[in-house]
């Protein structure tokens, strides 16, 4: 009798533990068995794993104390939310310079790495950048950027040549550079607008060119509002429509990635993470970009660029922080910087001479002279949607489209960041000096 | 005595385990989620308590509004359909034709397929057959995509999710057919009772029971829709078809409102329970014995 009720207690038992052992998983070790070092790093772009696999072998073999991991899953940030919330860290997290860093940061879960040697080589535009995303200006550095990429206009460089047309420098230019492609007979835009998120590529595109790069930070301080910031930015972005691919909201950005590299269309609003999509359907295409020109102030034009990857150290490694700068300097050596660079089409944000990828010829002079601002959407809470917000616009026929737009940007913004703006402004209220230092 | 008492200790080890594992799966979150829906989690990090802010804002939120409205007309019509087309086709699929069992084969095999793939192939076909079809035949209603359009597209869905629904439901209006004894038909037809009657008097209401379940079934599915939404639209246009279920997930995932989807989902789930109950004592009611 008894024993029946231990069988019973004792299955009821094994089920809970079994389902506790699946819920917390397998926690990382600090050592191995022989005393290395180890080293785990979890970076979000799953297309470069060859490369991180290249170079993580190659830094496994030349050094005995410290092993290396790197982990390039699918959708690593949903996956380090995950692990976030059982708290179990990786070392180092190679993220993106977007509102994911910054809420990690303001959940202070970075470690302050200003000591690290190496930031001294980074392009200053692109620090300045991750200190833009801090929602509260701290003291410190908590990320190292390592690529960047770039979003403009791509262009069918056969179709240019072809027809001996120039790279527009003033968005009047621009127009009429779309209505001469036009009356030749051919699609000047191709826009994937079904996929919401292929909204902001024109969107931040023009953005850095005509708003301020700090306007999310200014809202939140109480000191603009987006209704005047983003006025130009929502006419300019709905004005392309008229160059774009009739039943625009039809197509996914596959279909417009597709159609641009069989030549449909003579450019492509889009970043330049496109490229290898493009060219995996026609390898032969001859793509070039040139900077979006939202303004007619040529000098005012600057090229959209932000921190793809970056490297933030997770806060508690104080103990391993030699072997993490160690793998950090691996890392940044200029031939495994190239080996990144050969695999995937970005820019680095390491000072120094590299080859680009020949689709960035037109760029390059912004990204030489460091003229160069932040995608906005890097600033926008994702449950927001904004991308689907400005798809509402563009889809939106009536005459008040652009204010209905504007209006709702301000009220879902201030709904959206409620205890962020109260944060900021409780902030600014005890410092008031960090105001008059520009909001940031 | 001694036979009853084992028996029963046999029938709790068999239900033991399983009532653990749900507890564990099921109970435990949706208490965890409770929970959560009275704090500002972002998903990971610090929080807050925030008492019953974000119900409050649940109901002044423009966009769950629009989701709830989206998802009920999107049930509603959904299982109209579905449960009128099935039993159509069981009634087919049930009469004396050759090739029976093929041909039910063949209408189960949309149940089979992933609800992603499904949604692709649509897409492919909303996107590129369809308006070439309309363009030639110059119906102008489908000259474009269905789907980029913000009155259209919710329709689109609900074909695609009925295309798959059906399959289901014709299965069980199937099996439920065949518990209609043939001698009741005898009877009638003897009374002369055909045609529209013969199904409204005597078949229909023996079958109850299986519309019933299938009201029940197919009204929570599409409740719940999901996977045509991110194959299809991901909510598009301008929002139009963002469903409870893609709202709570995309929000309460990746965007960062754990707090706010949780009390999202335990409303839903609400009003899920609430449905489902008033369904079941409507059909049972109407219930005929033999």
């Amino acid at each position: 009798m008894k024993l029946k009720w231990k069988t019973v207690g004792s299955i009821f038992l094994t089920g809970v533990m079994l389902s506790t052992a699946m819920l917390s998983g397998c926690g990382s070790t600090d050592t191995t068995a022989s005393g290395k070092t180890v080293i785990e790093i979890v970076q979000y772009k799953p297309e470069a794993v060859k490369a991180f696999e290249t170079l993580e072998e190659k830094f496994n073999a030349t050094h005995d104390d410290i092993q290396l991991v790197i982990d390039s899953p699918n959708d690593a940030m949903t996956i380090l939310k995950t692990r976030f919330v059982r708290e179990d860290y990786p070392d180092i997290i190679g993220i993106g310079g977007d509102i994911n860093y910054s809420n990690f940061l303001d959940a202070e879960m970075l470690m302050d790495i200003s000591d690290y040697e190496g930031l001294a080589d980074i392009k200053e535009s692109y620090l300045t950048i991750d200190k833009q995303l801090e929602f509260i200006p701290l003291d410190g550095v908590y990320a190292v950027p390592y690529m960047a990429n770039a979003a403009g206009v791509l262009y069918n460089k056969d179709i240019f040549d072809k027809n001996g047309w120039k790279i527009p420098e003033t968005l009047d230019e621009f127009y009429k550079l779309c209505e001469e492609i036009q009356s030749k007979g051919i699609q000047p835009l191709y826009f994937g607008f079904r996929d919401t998120w292929t909204c902001l590529a024109p969107w931040n595109a023009i953005a850095v060119d005509v708003a301020d790069p700090n306007i999310c930070a200014q809202v939140n301080a109480g000191l603009a509002t987006f209704t005047e910031a983003y006025r130009p930015v929502a006419e300019i972005t709905k004005s392309l429509l008229k160059y774009a691919q009739p039943d625009t909201f039809a197509y996914s950005y596959n279909d417009a990635c597709t159609a641009f590299a069989r030549g449909e269309s003579a450019m492509y609003v889009i970043g330049s993470y496109a490229v290898p999509q493009i060219k995996s359907v026609n390898p032969d295409i001859n793509i070039d970009s040139f900077v979006f020109p939202g303004s007619n102030h040529k000098e005012e034009n600057v090229l959209n660029s932000g921190n793809d990857l970056q490297w933030s150290v997770m806060a508690g490694n104080e103990n391993k922080k030699e072997a993490i700068y160690e793998v950090l300097n691996f890392l940044y050596e200029d031939e495994n910087i190239q080996t990144y660079l050969d695999d995937q089409s970005a820019v680095p944000c390491k000072k120094g001479d590299f080859e680009l990828p020949s689709m960035l010829d037109g760029m390059k002079p912004y990204i030489e002279n460091d003229k160069m601002a932040d995608y906005q959407d890097h600033h926008y809470p994702a449950e927001m949607s904004v991308d689907a917000m400005i798809q509402t616009l563009l889809v939106d026929e009536s005459d008040t489209a652009v204010d209905t737009f504007l209006q709702r940007f301000d009220t879902e913004w201030a709904r959206y960041n409620r205890d962020l703006i109260a944060k900021v402004q409780k902030f600014y209220e005890e410092h008031p000096e960090k105001l008059t230092e520009g909001g940031n | 005595m001694r036979g009853d008492r084992d028996r029963e200790r046999t029938f709790l080890l068999i239900t033991i385990p399983v009532v653990a594992l749900f507890v564990c799966f099921n109970t435990l979150p949706l208490i965890k989620g409770f929970i959560y829906s009275f704090t500002n989690f972002k998903g990971y990090g610090s929080y807050e308590w925030v008492g019953l802010r974000n119900y409050i804002d649940l109901f002044s939120d423009a966009r769950v509004g629009k989701s709830y409205w989206f998802t009920f007309k999107y049930a509603l019509l959904g299982t109209i359909l579905t449960n009128v087309i099935s039993l159509i086709i069981a009634m087919g699929l049930n009469s004396k034709i050759k090739g029976k069992s093929v041909l039910r084969g063949i209408y189960f095999v949309p149940n089979v397929l992933g609800g992603l793939v499904v949604g692709y192939i649509f897409s492919f076909i909303f996107t590129y057959v369809l308006p070439v079809v309309g363009q030639s035949l110059g119906i102008e209603a489908l000259s474009g995509s269905m789907l980029s359009s913000v009155s259209k597209a919710w329709i689109a869905i609900v074909i695609v999710g009925c295309w798959q629904a059906i399959a289901m439901n014709t299965i069980i209006y199937i099996s439920g057919l065949q518990t209609v004894p043939e001698d009741i038909y005898e009877a009638g037809a003897i009374d002369g009772v055909t045609g529209w009657r013969k199904f409204k008097d005597l078949t229909f209401p023996l079958i109850i029971p299986f519309f019933g379940i299938n009201m029940v079934l197919s009204m929570k599915n599409f409740l719940m829709v999901f996977d045509q939404i991110m194959a299809l639209t991901k909510g598009g246009p301008s929002q139009s078809t963002e469903s409870i279920s893609y709202l709570i997930y995309n929000n309460g995932m990746s965007g960062g409102q754990f707090g706010f989807q949780s009390a999202n989902a335990f409303l839903f789930f609400v009003v899920i329970v609430v449905i489902s109950v008033v369904q079941m004592t409507v059909m049972n009611k109407k219930e005929e014995q033999l």
